[in-house]
């Protein structure tokens, strides 16, 4: 058969229109199937879901498992449960009431024995002492079926607030072990039920007997798709309905923006409560025990420039270590604006003269700036951004990438003058990251710390973490006074968190902390 | 001025387009900080992602920095990193290789196992070992490659050497008692490196492929140094709002490569004699032919 311009030309009609209806249709079948179900694109597999573990991802774990008080708008904490708790004894008891009426997915009750099963599994454990509340653990005495006391050796610092973490404090059915104690599968009281689980996606069903506001529709799947621009083409093309979060399946800034130009989608960007902030290292790099080069760099940097460019606006410039969407967050104060002639000026004045590197005593003003992209997302970019700005000043700065596995150990052994480091966000801050960041005597074997003075900066730690009601608020704020005053830590933006969604998903709502997944609004659009 | 024609001869022979190409990747490698219109590392983060201007004529990148400068200046970054892989990886080959063909016997057979050994790995997981020990950074991977690289001139080198070492001229000067000094830094080194160096152009290509590989690991050229493989991380997640970026440093990349390997290519099956023409066949028949004649004539 020859093929002439004629038959040619209506081949390739044919093929592009057949190409086109079979994306069409693709959409349509998606849709179809995925009636009465959420698909949620999850970056890697949910992992290992026993609450004691701490390789699950957190939201999936969320789906199953509930805490005895939930963490609400503002560090609100509202009751889940439990639905009473009194602090007694000068805060060394903790009164909880359980709630009536709830079951585990395989029909166990919850109720007194079940807590205390669950308290014990972990309360008072060496593992879990990074956790205030287990760290002072004394006993827990049964009252009745549903009511509980938990006694300290002294008051535990932000404990309801602990209390609401996904782990290790989510309830787990008593029976969902094996004779060895043993976590065997993930049974909990929450609103879902896992059917299955592999390396390529979760599915779970609404439980029936869930206690509370039952989702309006009968499943989720949590598809695994690790590449960021798959996630995003996946929902374009139908195959997914949500995606985003910090932990869950990242979106940057940079994809929101796109997606936002996409009618079937809908963005949704909320200023999020986690801060990036640039730590100084005065151990290694003998030019930053200087507190005028500390200002300099930190005034040297545009976070105005870096929000509304690499973020496309949506981060704000941080002048705070917390943003103010946290509960003891302390006086807010605007970003310093970049000031470079004021920069200019304090390294003159610190002594560091010359051009285009400035030296002191024959020595240059080079600094290095460790940087994970794999750790901290679009850090590298930032750097580059830094690296600039502080060049125009006379720094000259390295920049240094390292993957994420080098980048905890480099932090570890300070191996860096400049490096980034990340809030722990709600529900941990503002207690999690100060303690486990800038506590000299806080053993922290994962980021390695952002700022540490054993002589000025741990006793007001000390003091903000036994401050008790109202002296909680001016004690912390010692601690963020001296942080400024010192300029000690250059915070740099409140990073946003960044939802996709298509538009059969409606009511969606970011959810409260990164921690969490958030279907509890979502109503499905047929 | 007959080495002149020579050259120009070997050069008519090759493809137009590759040496072109390679011809102003040598070009703007060697004079590009002269040529750059600006600085590469200048930000200015109010104008990223910029389209082509009277400014910026390729438009600028993520930062605001002028594209056609940065494209440039990596061209230099490329060539002087490929160049000094090439140029360490040859100086290492071509010793091992023709100590082992001058030599041969046990010598041989230890220095060729020891090529065996790094042939057997694959050059990129060699040079992601050393970087993950020593760390990334510039000559760390220049040095890394080169380890890994080394191997394949070694064995090439050998060969060469092993057929030099056979050839008559040698036996001459051996009986002549040339010492071993004269014969190796006198012809058999010379005669080695010229034939290794061919081979060279070949694996330019794919040495600038693995620089770029590194970088865009972010394993190779740390920034603000421009660099194509780095460029085209930097620029993938713009890939869907403006693809220029991203087009711009892979059509660079892609035309070096190419380039380079039509070119080593070329040279290498130019070396090979090819068959003869029907009307070079005619000529020479007709020649030998007369000499029949001639000797029937005496």
């Amino acid at each position: 058969m020859s093929v002439n311009r004629r038959t040619f030309l209506q081949g390739t009609a044919g093929a592009i229109g057949l190409a086109m209806a079979q994306g069409a249709l693709s959409k349509i079948v998606y849709a179809q199937d995925a009636a009465g179900t959420l698909r949620v694109a999850i970056a890697k597999p949910a992992g290992n879901l026993d609450p004691q573990s701490h390789y699950a991802i957190w939201a999936i774990q969320d789906l199953m498992f509930e805490p005895l008080v939930r963490y609400g708008k503002g560090g609100q904490i509202e009751p889940c449960l439990a639905t009473g708790w009194e602090i007694e004894d000068g805060g060394k008891t903790l009164h909880l009431t359980l709630r009536q009426g709830v079951t585990f997915h395989d029909g166990t009750k919850f109720d007194a024995t079940a807590c205390k099963w669950n308290l014990e599994r972990w309360m008072g454990l060496e593992q879990f002492s990074w956790m205030n509340c287990s760290k002072q653990f004394q006993s827990l005495e049964v009252i009745d079926d549903y009511n509980v006391a938990v006694h300290f050796k002294e008051q535990p610092l932000a404990l309801m607030q602990e209390l609401t973490y996904t782990r290790p404090v989510r309830f787990l059915s008593p029976k969902s072990v094996d004779a060895d104690g043993k976590f065997k599968d993930p049974v909990g009281t929450g609103p879902w039920v896992q059917l299955s689980a592999d390396d390529t996606q979760s599915v779970f069903e609404h439980y029936d007997g869930y206690w509370g506001d039952k989702p309006t529709y009968e499943r989720l799947e949590a598809k695994v798709i690790p590449d960021a621009r798959s996630r995003v083409a996946a929902l374009r093309a139908g195959q997914i309905d949500l995606v985003g979060g910090f932990w869950i399946a990242p979106l940057t800034a940079e994809e929101g923006k796109q997606l936002e130009s996409d009618e079937s989608v809908n963005v949704v960007v909320d200023p999020g409560n986690v801060t990036l902030v640039m730590a100084f290292n005065p151990d290694r790099a003998e030019a930053l025990k200087d507190q005028q080069v500390r200002k300099a760099v930190s005034i040297a940097i545009d976070r105005a420039a870096i929000s509304k460019v690499l973020y496309h606006g949506y981060a704000k410039p941080a002048g705070n270590i917390f943003s103010g969407a946290l509960p003891y967050a302390g006086t807010q104060y605007d970003a310093p604006a970049r000031d470079a002639a004021a920069a200019s000026a304090l390294l003159e004045k610190a002594g560091w003269t010359g051009s285009p590197i400035r030296m002191k005593d024959g020595k240059p003003l080079t600094l290095e700036l460790v940087v994970s992209p794999d750790a901290v997302p679009g850090s590298r970019v930032i750097a580059e951004v830094i690296q600039a700005e502080l060049k125009e000043i006379g720094i000259d700065l390295v920049v240094r990438s390292v993957d994420h596995a080098s980048k905890h150990t480099d932090m570890l052994e300070q191996k860096y003058d400049l490096g980034f480091f990340l809030t722990y966000g709600a529900p941990y801050d503002p207690f999690g990251s100060i303690v486990a960041l800038c506590l000299s005597t806080f053993h922290n074997d994962v980021e390695g710390k952002l700022v540490t003075d054993a002589v000025n900066l741990d006793p007001l730690i000390n003091a903000a973490m036994v401050a008790s009601g109202d002296q909680i608020q001016p004690a912390i704020q010692k601690v963020y006074d001296w942080l400024r005053d010192n300029d000690a830590i250059a915070p740099l933006v409140y990073v946003p968190s960044i939802w996709a969604h298509s538009k059969r998903v409606q009511g969606f709502a970011s959810p409260i902390t990164e921690y969490d997944m958030p279907y509890e609004n979502i109503v499905l659009a047929s | 001025m007959n080495m002149l024609k020579t050259i120009l001869a070997q050069i008519n022979k090759m493809p137009r387009a590759a040496l072109i190409t390679i011809g102003l990747f040598l070009a703007l490698g060697i004079f590009a900080p002269w040529i750059a219109p600006q600085d590469p590392s200048a930000q200015n983060l109010l104008d990223a992602g910029g389209g082509p201007s009277a400014a910026h004529w390729l438009g600028t990148d993520n930062l605001g920095r002028d594209t056609l400068s940065r494209l440039i200046i990596a061209a230099n970054t490329s060539l002087v990193s490929v160049g000094s892989v090439l140029i360490i990886a040859m100086t290492i080959g071509i010793l091992m290789g023709t100590i082992a063909g001058y030599h041969r016997g046990w010598v041989d057979d230890l220095l060729m196992r020891i090529v065996d050994v790094g042939l057997s790995i694959p050059s990129l997981i060699t040079a992601l070992a050393v970087i993950g020990i020593v760390g990334p950074g510039y000559w760390t991977m220049v040095m890394a490659l080169s380890l890994a690289w080394w191997p394949m001139s070694g064995r090439i080198s050998r060969g060469v050497a092993v057929s030099i070492m056979s050839k008559p001229h040698i036996e001459a000067l051996r009986v002549l008692g040339a010492s071993p000094w004269r014969i190796y830094f006198g012809h058999l080194l010379p005669g080695t490196i010229g034939q290794v160096m061919v081979y060279a152009t070949a694996d330019a290509g794919t040495a600038a492929l693995a620089v770029a590989t590194l970088s865009f690991l972010g394993l190779g050229i740390q920034p603000p140094t421009p660099e194509w493989g780095q460029m085209l991380v930097d620029a993938l997640p713009y890939l869907e709002s403006d693809p220029r970026q991203v087009l711009l440093p892979g059509f660079a990349l892609t035309a070096a490569v190419i380039g380079f390997n039509i070119l080593g290519e070329s040279i290498a099956l130019n070396r090979i004699p090819k068959p003869l023409t029907r009307r070079m066949l005619a000529l020479r028949r007709a020649e030998v032919a007369s000499w029949g004649k001639e000797n029937s004539n005496a």
